[in-house]
């Protein structure tokens, strides 16, 4: 990686890492407070429609035998999948002293905790009394009973649970020195909310000392916490007897899918925000062309887990199994295997090239098919296994309703309303880390890296 | 610390800090902190090596974190089962596989509450009084070097952090 980094005549100081990101999280225009009032607006509108299932019952939604998990475990699924390159790129990449994190882990931190927050929320949104939610909790009752710590459920809870701990900590941590420093250079109730948030912090040797060996046994923790969660939430499928869902494949399968997914979603996120905010100097194309060839390499990963899973269902000859896969191919929503097919298999493939790698246009296109064609692909494992099941004659496919696909648009604008509303008020990039990897943004920086102008 | 005099010292780069630092340690004053924007390698390795600090404590709080957490998952997950013991289909009461997962997942969620708590308490946090000598600058851009001292030692110790690349030396009452 180092030997593709030509110099440039860019020479940015450590002010500049300070101003860029005192200018991002300068007062906001109207333009950001109508972007954010259009996402407020959408997650009310998934809110009210929510409102309306706990009312009228799960009736309202497009359940029915044999599908009774479809879109709303879909999305379950598809945003901890989400959250899970946020702790790739901030954890894993740290560990193997990665420095083109620097400039994009921060970004990726705060979407992991957002997503997962709005992950947590669809379990109790699918759940027909949500109100009863904290029966999964293992508290002390007069009853004296307890969750099945046998249920894969019950793991779920608790690997979400100390998904969003850690992740949370982790990213709160990493914020102080940042948030100390924003103290500083700023004025008015600001100060005063970043005096309270930044605990005191003055950067002396101790406090380093400290800091440094906690991030890195959080990074340490993250690492396989990680890996577990994501398995964890495979094995609610892979446990089960459905053909189409019983399969060891899954855990590797899922986490290699999370990572491809998350990446994705922090270029679709990343390429607009460094043009509106305009962080170009923070966030090169260096940074981007890395973040792209780790979507090629899950892209292909994620290509052979498609293969291997055909091939043992093929290997197998069990007839259940070989008319699932059938079905899944060219039965009623065959369409959505194709897209899933389409946008993960072979579209990530022109990312092969250099030049579409250095284009954000690009970048930006090829990652919004990609966040389409993971959801697809866990929308066919989820519905589309249940849709055909042992039975023949229960068969029937799902197809949503009104309320899950509004609750679903309502969940998207939640999640980039939170991003949006951290991104003006607390660093989007992490100004002490890039400070400290200050050569290696001087040499990416500019127009000259790698192959042509941004674009 | 103790001395009637601070002097503060700003360096532009961590290696003239870590440098002045050395050359404080050559002439036997160790009574100094260090301010720094980011964690400097080379400003650490110099206070480590006149301070003789080894790895930082915290990695005990979080090794004990992870033992309480990995003991928790295991109590309540067996305990519960004997507890609550029906025989289904002949499993066994307190079946350790699944509940891997759980004792798993508390011991990491322990150790890292051992590792964030610790970190706040072992570096002082959260401080409600400013450490003596702190500048805005050396949040952003500057390397600052805090030296107490006695009054007739100052001029040495200038000339010390001078020599070795302070930007500035300011004099200031301890």
């Amino acid at each position: 990686m180092a030997a593709a980094v030509e110099p440039s005549n860019i020479q940015l100081s450590y002010l500049d890492v300070d101003r860029t990101a005192q200018r991002v999280m300068a007062p906001a225009g109207l333009k950001y407070w109508m972007w954010v009032a259009f996402c407020a607006f959408l997650a009310a509108l998934g809110g009210a429609f929510w409102t309306r299932q706990i009312y009228e019952g799960l009736g309202v939604t497009g359940y029915g035998q044999p599908t009774l998990w479809a879109v709303y475990i879909t999305n379950f699924v598809f945003w901890v999948g989400i959250a899970h390159s946020g702790t790739l790129i901030s954890a894993v990449l740290l560990l193997f002293r990665t420095r083109w994190r620097t400039a994009v882990y921060r970004c990726a931190e705060t979407m992991t905790i957002f997503a997962v927050v709005t992950a947590g929320l669809f379990p109790i949104v699918h759940l027909g009394r949500p109100w009863f939610f904290y029966w999964l909790c293992p508290y002390p009752n007069e009853r004296f009973l307890q969750p099945d710590f046998r249920s894969p459920l019950t793991w779920d809870f608790f690997a979400i649970s100390t998904y969003l701990t850690t992740s949370a900590l982790f990213l709160s941590v990493g914020l102080i020195p940042d948030i100390a420093n924003m103290r500083d250079i700023s004025i008015g109730w600001r100060k005063k909310f970043y005096t309270v948030l930044s605990c005191g912090w003055q950067g002396t040797d101790r406090q380093w000392r400290n800091f440094s060996m906690a991030y890195l046994l959080l990074a340490g923790f993250a690492t396989p916490l990680v890996l577990s969660v994501h398995s964890v939430v495979s094995w609610d499928f892979a446990t089960m007897q459905t053909p189409g869902m019983h399969s060891t494949i899954f855990a590797p399968y899922f986490v290699a899918g999370a990572i491809f997914s998350g990446c994705a979603l922090v270029l679709t996120l990343i390429i607009p925000m460094r043009k509106l905010l305009q962080l170009e100097d923070l966030v090169t194309i260096w940074h981007l062309d890395n973040l792209a060839k780790v979507v090629l390499f899950t892209s292909i990963v994620i290509t052979y887990s498609y293969a291997t899973e055909f091939f043992v269902v093929w290997y197998t000859q069990d007839p259940i199994e070989m008319m699932t896969f059938h079905e899944r191919l060219f039965g009623l929503q065959g369409y959505m295997f194709g897209i899933m097919i389409l946008c993960n298999c072979l579209i990530p493939l022109f990312l092969f090239s250099p030049r579409i790698r250095s284009s954000t246009v690009w970048l930006f296109v090829i990652s919004i098919f990609v966040n389409i064609g993971m959801w697809s692909e866990r929308f066919v494992l989820i519905s589309g296994s249940l849709s055909t099941n042992t039975m023949p004659s229960q068969w029937k496919f799902y197809v949503p309703a009104l309320t899950e696909v509004l609750i679903t648009i309502g969940s998207f604008g939640w999640f980039l309303m939170n991003f949006s509303v951290f991104a003006k008020f607390l660093p989007i990039v992490s100004m002490t880390e890039l400070k400290d990897g200050i050569e290696w943004l001087r040499k990416s920086g500019g127009e000259r890296y790698p192959y042509r102008k941004a674009s | 610390m103790s001395g009637d005099i601070q002097l503060i010292g700003s360096f532009v780069t961590d290696d003239a800090c870590a440098e002045a630092i050395e050359a404080l340690h050559h002439a036997k004053i160790v009574a100094f902190h260090t301010f720094s924007p980011f964690p400097s390698e080379k400003i650490a390795e110099a206070v480590n090596e006149v301070r003789g600090w080894g790895r930082s404590p915290v990695r005990k709080f979080v090794m004990a974190g992870g033992f309480t957490g990995a003991l928790t998952g295991l109590v309540v997950t067996v305990g519960t089962s004997w507890e609550w013991n029906i025989n289904t289909g002949g499993r066994p009461i307190a079946s350790i596989t699944p509940y891997i997962v759980i004792i798993f997942e508390l011991m990491i969620l322990f150790g890292v509450l051992g590792a964030v708590s610790s970190f706040f308490f072992k570096s002082g946090l959260p401080a409600f009084d400013q450490s003596p000598g702190y500048r805005t600058r050396f949040g952003a851009d500057r390397f600052g070097l805090v030296v107490q001292a006695a009054e007739g030692d100052a001029a040495k110790i200038e000339a010390l952090m001078r020599d070795a690349g302070a930007e500035e030396v300011v004099r200031e009452a301890a």
